[in-house]
């Protein structure tokens, strides 16, 4: 049996206590993390950018600083307000997780030539993204656990991975390696989303309204932040549909429908 | 600020944790290992490790607490992901700790009513008195209190139960051993990166000073708890006795600080635990620009 199907055949509890625990974590990323500096191999070449993609490059990059400064702060806050051990110690890996991403992607903007990321991230920022990191902020900074973890896990978390996975197929290959190691991080922190969420839904039917009301605050942010990064990463229009279609059915398996 | 912070960042933590010491690890010891069959046997000497991972667990959460709730608090990029690397190093010590209390036989149904049961009340103040500066935001208080204090007094108390049991219990040695690496890392971020932050803002030195004072109170209470009086004597010796016994020729010893810790009653061994913690205090703190604070003797 694999490793995946092994955990998927334990019972609730003894699932949860394997798949929120620091050692699930040190076993997953030594698959993929193990012979990486900074998110790439160290040989990986680097392709020669024509002056305008390479600016395009830095704004995209700039801009998923700061959606994964906002997954750091959040995910960093929210482990005072986990309701206990094994949600604690989850979000501890997510916030190691968060961290790395903030760190390879700053890096990267290095090796492209940024000299000061901090001041080019301030910059390039999009007022969008601004906004939306602000509200997550707000909802942890009040400890509302469901709705916070619900921006913060599903949303922001599904907003990233839709976009992260649409620029793999236009990026750079150093870009796209950098970027294919974030998604598998992604998937692990979408996927504790669904199912503290998903257990707390059938418990309090009555939060299923609450996140919807989440929801239709925050997905005009995400919209409109991805027609922004669709067109940096110069996304053709005919495929652009693609990525709203991403981002709503991983926000719609909850079934929190606006 | 930014480029001495370099020397912590995540890639360097993750070369030198897990994919360093922590290497073929399972929950901080090697694969395989248990608690020896006498600890595990033995009503009071399993009680004994009941209590004493207690206070690491309640010690571990704090800090989890601390390191994940300065990062919003943090001044710059690099020293938020410094205390991500933190936070899950945190997470891994109160995960460890945690699972040798299952070891030790505490079902999982009962970890919260036995940490009730056990925790110290001291070392519960002495938590939250350096919480309240994390919950405030209170960025240079928080981090002197979580890098220089709380890791100092863990790195001291950890390095003593390591020569204590790296013979008797491997397992436990083992955990610690990897424990101790963490805290070296996390006690040097602080002093290095507060000292130019206090530099910034004298302003906030007596409000640090005071914070320490009273922490040490209640770290010194914790001590006087776990060692002083008639019972906590009279456990030590039968804990020994029965350590003599299973040792057989080769008596158990642990050597701390130019001490054998086995000839050492429980009074010397408090003198000499405090003794240490206070004098790493002052000189970590002195290096930093802080007077250290003598509290009242508890």
């Amino acid at each position: 049996m694999s490793e995946s199907a092994e955990v998927h055949a334990l019972d609730p509890e003894a699932f949860e206590e394997r798949v929120h625990s620091f050692q699930f974590w040190f076993e997953a990323v030594q698959g993929y993390l193990t012979d990486r500096e900074y998110g790439h191999r160290p040989d990986a070449q680097d392709a020669e950018l024509p002056e305008s993609d390479r600016d395009r490059l830095v704004t995209v990059l700039c801009n998923y600083c700061i959606g994964e400064t906002a997954a750091l702060d959040g995910a960093s806050g929210l482990v005072a307000v986990a309701p206990n051990r094994l949600t604690k110690i989850f979000l501890s890996t997510q916030v190691v997780d968060e961290g790395r991403h903030l760190e390879v992607l700053r890096h990267r903007l290095v090796e492209l030539g940024v000299e000061r990321p901090e001041e080019e991230i301030e910059r390039r920022a999009s007022p969008r993204l601004r906004d939306f990191r602000q509200r997550l902020e707000a909802l942890v900074a009040e400890r509302d656990w469901d709705a916070a973890i619900f921006a913060q896990n599903v949303i922001l978390e599904a907003m990233e991975f839709s976009t992260f996975h649409m620029h793999t197929q236009y990026a750079d290959p150093v870009t796209r390696e950098v970027l294919v190691g974030i998604i598998k991080d992604e998937r692990r922190h979408i996927g504790f989303g669904e199912t503290e969420l998903g257990r707390r839904l059938k418990h309090h039917p009555t939060l299923r309204d609450r996140l919807r009301r989440v929801r239709s605050e925050l997905d005009p942010l995400v919209l409109a932040t991805f027609e922004d990064a669709m067109e940096e990463i110069q996304v053709p229009r005919g495929e652009r549909a693609e990525l709203g279609r991403s981002y709503l059915g991983a926000v719609e398996r909850l079934g929190v429908r606006t | 600020m930014a480029d001495f912070l370099s020397g912590y960042s995540i890639q360097y933590w993750l070369e030198s944790c897990p994919q360093g010491y922590l290497e073929d690890t399972e929950y901080g010891h090697a694969a395989g290992v248990g608690e020896p069959e006498l600890v595990l046997a033995d009503g009071l000497l399993r009680e004994q490790a009941i209590k004493v991972t207690t206070q690491l667990v309640v010690g571990e959460r704090c800090a989890l607490a601390a390191s994940s709730g300065l990062i919003n608090a943090a001044p710059d990029e690099a020293a938020k992901r410094f205390l991500a690397t933190q936070t899950l190093d945190e997470a891994r010590h109160v995960e460890i700790f945690t699972q040798r209390l299952y070891d030790l036989g505490v079902g999982k149904g009962d970890l919260e009513s036995t940490l009730r049961e056990h925790a110290n009340p001291n070392l519960v103040k002495f938590a939250e008195t350096m919480l309240e500066k994390v919950d405030a935001k209170d960025f240079i208080p928080g981090v002197v209190g979580q890098n220089i204090i709380l890791e100092g007094m863990a790195f001291s108390v950890f390095e003593m139960m390591h020569a204590a049991n790296q013979k008797l219990n491997p397992k436990f040695g083992q955990t610690l051993s990897g424990t101790i690496a963490d805290e070296r890392r996390h006690v040097g971020f602080g002093e290095n990166y507060i000292g130019a932050l206090i530099k910034q803002h004298p302003e906030k030195k007596a409000e640090i000073e005071k914070m320490q004072k009273e922490m040490s109170y209640y770290m010194l209470a914790t001590f006087a708890d776990q060692f002083s009086g008639d019972e906590n004597r009279a456990e030590l010796d039968e804990m020994r006795k029965k350590a003599r016994e299973a040792a057989g020729d080769g008596a158990p010893e642990g050597q701390w600080q130019g001490r054998n810790l086995a000839d050492l009653d429980p009074e010397q061994m408090e003198g000499l635990l405090s003794n240490t913690v206070i004098g790493e205090f002052k000189t970590r703190l002195g290096r930093i620009g802080i007077d250290y604070q003598t509290p009242v003797r508890p």
